[in-house]
């Protein structure tokens, strides 16, 4: 009987993890583009001074959490889950050097439908993406070339959704 | 908010487990008296209310409850029970704000493992409960889990959505004590431990909260429970044992 006491208090006290949204769970997850190649495009080309910041409504910058400039041939972009359009300058070479920011800015919108999708009790509602459209928008020097979705349903990020062919 | 209700939930919790432990103990105490004499028991219908839900409705804005119980004494030990009641709960978490309402009832049997001094009738039971549970729900609100929000914000959804006709059923160990504390009114506690059997869930969403059952919880098909009782005794006849 006192052992049934027992089981009954550690069941208590065993539940509360419940309450958190474990880290490994997927959520919403962000765009996973991947760089490559124009000279060879099946090959993976890193990208030097890879930088990306969010651009609002207005066409105003917005700094990513967590978005550093480094040397990389991917990268993974939140998109907005209250809006079905979200832009983002990418910048190649990036540097910022007594507040003047140098390198070569590219403007990718990209237009999608959203699914709230329900994920648990801890961790609520999650969204996932369709990728409707991916262009690059022109500008007079553009290291982007060529943009390819290839996964349009955007629900991990271990796909890479988007293949961009660069110089 | 949500710190507080956790509390609460081990406060009652807690009660409940002491007040079990000191009815053991006082039984181990008890169980040495023999007694020739043949004494004649009470056998009849009892029926009382959950008094905690009652004071939960008037003390939690996010709940009201009512739940009616009933047992009829088989035989010396044996009790056929059965509760049954409604429930409407709000939970609020982080990231969403649910209210569950429904109706639900229990059947089973209570055994006493009592042995009773002469002429006092209490127990000390442990039983055994099917449960089934109708009920609705409600999801009044819900903000997008993203660990990147901090980007864009967060995108909290205000339209409440229905979801009807939902439906649970359950098994449940119950161990409590009921105590005559003035002729033929009893006062009693209990906790449980409920196994979830089956349930229709929601769409795009999960059963919260269950009638009768209680919150859920992701890791698992159990709950947990307590009641506090006051009941009275309509005693039909006198059988000795």
């Amino acid at each position: 009987m006192k052992k049934f006491i027992y089981i009954f208090l550690i069941v208590i006290f065993s539940c509360e993890k419940d309450d958190i949204c474990s880290e490994t769970t997927q959520t919403t997850p962000r765009l996973v583009i991947e760089f490559y190649d124009i000279q060879a495009p099946d090959e993976i080309l890193s990208v030097p001074g890879l930088f990306a910041i969010g651009l609002d409504a207005e066409g105003l910058e917005v700094p990513i959490n967590n978005e550093i400039v480094t040397t990389r041939s991917s990268i993974a972009l939140p998109l907005k889950t209250d809006d079905i359009l979200t832009e983002f300058k990418i910048y190649k070479s990036y540097d910022l050097e007594d507040g003047v920011v140098t390198g070569n800015p590219d403007t990718i919108k990209i237009t999608y439908d959203t699914e709230n999708i329900y994920v648990s009790r801890a961790c609520g509602y999650k969204t996932n993406f369709d990728i409707q459209t991916f262009s690059i928008t022109a500008d007079p020097s553009l290291w982007m070339i060529s943009s390819e979705i290839l996964i349009t349903k955007i629900t991990n990020e271990n796909d890479i959704h988007v293949k961009i062919l660069h110089l | 908010m949500k710190m507080t209700s956790m509390l609460r939930y081990f406060i009652y919790s807690l009660i409940s487990c002491l007040s079990l432990c000191m009815s053991l103990h006082a039984q181990e105490e008890n169980t040495q008296t023999t007694d020739s004499l043949v004494v004649k028991q009470k056998y009849g219908f009892r029926a009382g209310v959950d008094v905690s839900k009652v004071v939960r409705t008037f003390l939690e804005s996010d709940y009201s409850g009512f739940e009616l119980n009933a047992d009829y004494r088989l035989s010396n030990k044996l009790y056929a029970a059965g509760e049954a009641g409604t429930e409407e709960r709000t939970t609020s978490t982080d990231y969403l704000n649910s209210t569950a309402k429904g109706s639900y009832l229990k059947v089973g049997v209570d055994y006493n493992m009592y042995t009773n001094w002469v002429g006092m009738e209490n127990m000390v039971y442990s039983g055994l409960r099917f449960g089934i549970s109708n009920f609705d729900q409600t999801l009044n609100s819900y903000t997008i889990y993203d660990t990147n929000s901090s980007t864009w914000g967060l995108t909290e959804i205000l339209e409440s959505q229905e979801f009807t006709g939902l439906s649970a059923s359950w098994l449940e160990l119950i161990f409590g004590f009921k105590a005559e504390v003035l002729n033929n009114l009893f006062v009693g506690l209990n906790v449980q431990i409920k196994g979830r059997l089956s349930e229709k869930q929601p769409d795009n969403f999960e059963n919260i909260y269950i009638p009768g059952f209680g919150r859920t919880f992701d890791s698992g098909n159990f709950g947990v429970g307590f009641g506090y009782n006051i009941s009275y005794l309509v005693p039909l006849f006198k059988k000795a044992k």
